[in-house]
């Protein structure tokens, strides 16, 4: 039991960052996070010691932001910025990481989100097509070709951004 | 040997799904395509922006409720959760020894959740159009401070108050008048003592929504802001969130009180 948990809390920096990619606010993607472990805890009989926990743990975070999804679409939500404090801990970047950083993020929260979430599992956290398809639910060819739209779409975005950065008003 | 490749087999290559012994003739497809070629340069180069503003994010610190959440509070789990938390402590000293590099998206209203308010994307557009003038960023200046709010509150509709942010190291500027759709705003500019500029940004709103603490952000630049009993409130500007964060609650604490009040 103990090994379980501890597989699982060795996981919780890539769990964390795949979260972060899907949902881009930082409360939001924990909560993610969180509601994964809580459905993990719950599961534990059903895994075996001997599994990758990590593709079984981002199977579970993406069936929990499908659902999300599908409410957020129901309901319609704007953020809230909740009193967490949870930024202190973030040290900023220079700035041209930071609008780099910044540009790219928006980007891919631009792109639809079953390209997002195929494009992340393997272009950052480095699964193969036959993993990504399992944690995805989809056949190794369908998460080719999400990757391959993903692509076009963000390289879009982020040229439509590069043009937006050239003609704004610089501050200071 | 003329070994045919497609741009699916760019992502292939790029995702490291092409066999091995095929990688020499895609490299030899490239050479013979240059569209092809810069394609795939240009999808590397993105992927790498990715990796790196994303990479950071398992360096984070991990928040404790996540920890509790695996572990319970740890007593039961006889110096496991101990050593763990060690590794976790020690991850997070190679992360900053590594630089610090970390993201800063602590919130934003990007992606499921877009839906912003007109105010927030006024008042970073009037943000950026006055921050950046040198000779005239306000009408107004704060040497006349009494008149400036009372010549605001009568035009906006509401008892203003320029609210003091010393504390977080900005000093009112002064402020000006300006259009908001059919009504008008007012804005107060503040600056630090290196020249970083913030506004306070208040107009009146059609209906009476109340909405909690939120952040905007566009480009580089972002506001937080809340709309209270037929107002919204904005404090943008493009200094660091969490020094945003912390003029926009202080803001927010001063001057919820004085809304209520319309």
């Amino acid at each position: 039991m103990d090994e379980k948990r501890g597989a699982i809390l060795a996981e919780l920096p890539r769990l964390r960052r795949y979260a972060r990619a899907l949902v881009r606010d930082r409360d939001v993607a924990d909560d993610l996070v969180q509601d994964c472990i809580e459905k993990a805890l719950t599961r534990m009989e059903g895994w075996q010691s001997g599994d990758n926990p990590r593709r079984w743990l981002f199977t579970i975070m993406h069936n929990l932001f499908v659902d999300q999804l599908r409410r957020v679409k129901r309901r319609g939500v704007s953020v809230s910025y909740e009193e967490t404090g949870g930024s202190a801990l973030v040290t900023e970047p220079s700035q041209l990481n930071n609008i780099a950083a910044r540009e790219v993020l928006q980007a891919l929260q631009a792109i639809a989100p079953d390209r997002r979430s195929a494009l992340v599992l393997v272009a950052v956290e480095g699964l193969t097509y036959a993993e990504a398809a399992t944690v995805l639910g989809i056949p190794a060819g369908t998460v080719m070709s999400r990757i391959a739209r993903g692509r076009e779409e963000l390289r879009k975005e982020l040229e439509d951004a590069s043009r937006r950065r050239t003609i704004r008003v610089v501050e200071r | 040997m003329t070994a045919e490749f497609t741009e699916r087999d760019i992502h292939l290559a790029l995702d490291g799904e092409l066999p091995a012994e095929r990688l020499n003739d895609f490299g030899a497809w490239l050479e013979a395509n240059p569209d092809m070629k810069i394609k795939a340069a240009r999808f590397d180069a993105d992927r790498q922006r990715l990796q790196s503003a994303l990479g950071p994010v398992a360096y984070e610190a991990v928040p404790g409720k996540l920890t509790e959440a695996i572990l319970g509070n740890g007593s039961d789990l006889l110096g496991m959760s101990s050593w763990w938390r060690g590794a976790i402590a020690a991850g997070l000293i190679v992360a900053a020894a590594a630089g610090g590099y970390a993201v800063g998206v602590t919130g934003g209203p990007a992606g499921i959740a877009r839906a912003s308010d007109p105010v927030a994307e006024r008042a970073v557009a009037a943000h950026r159009i006055y921050s950046a003038e040198k000779l005239h960023v306000v009408e107004v200046g704060a040497d006349q401070k009494d008149h400036l709010i009372g010549w605001l509150s009568k035009r906006v509709g509401t008892t203003l108050q320029a609210p003091d942010l010393t504390p977080e190291g900005f000093s009112l500027v002064g402020g000006r008048l300006l259009p908001s759709g059919e009504k008008v705003a007012a804005q107060f500019m503040y600056q630090d003592y290196s020249g970083n500029r913030i506004s306070l940004y208040v107009t009146q709103t059609a209906g009476s929504d109340e909405t909690g603490f939120r952040l905007f952000e566009n480009a580089d630049a972002r506001a937080f802001y809340w709309l209270d009993g037929g107002f919204g409130y904005a404090i943008a500007g493009a200094v660091p969130e969490a020094t945003m964060e912390a003029v926009a609650r202080a803001a927010y604490r001063q001057l919820l009180p004085g809304a209520a009040k319309s």
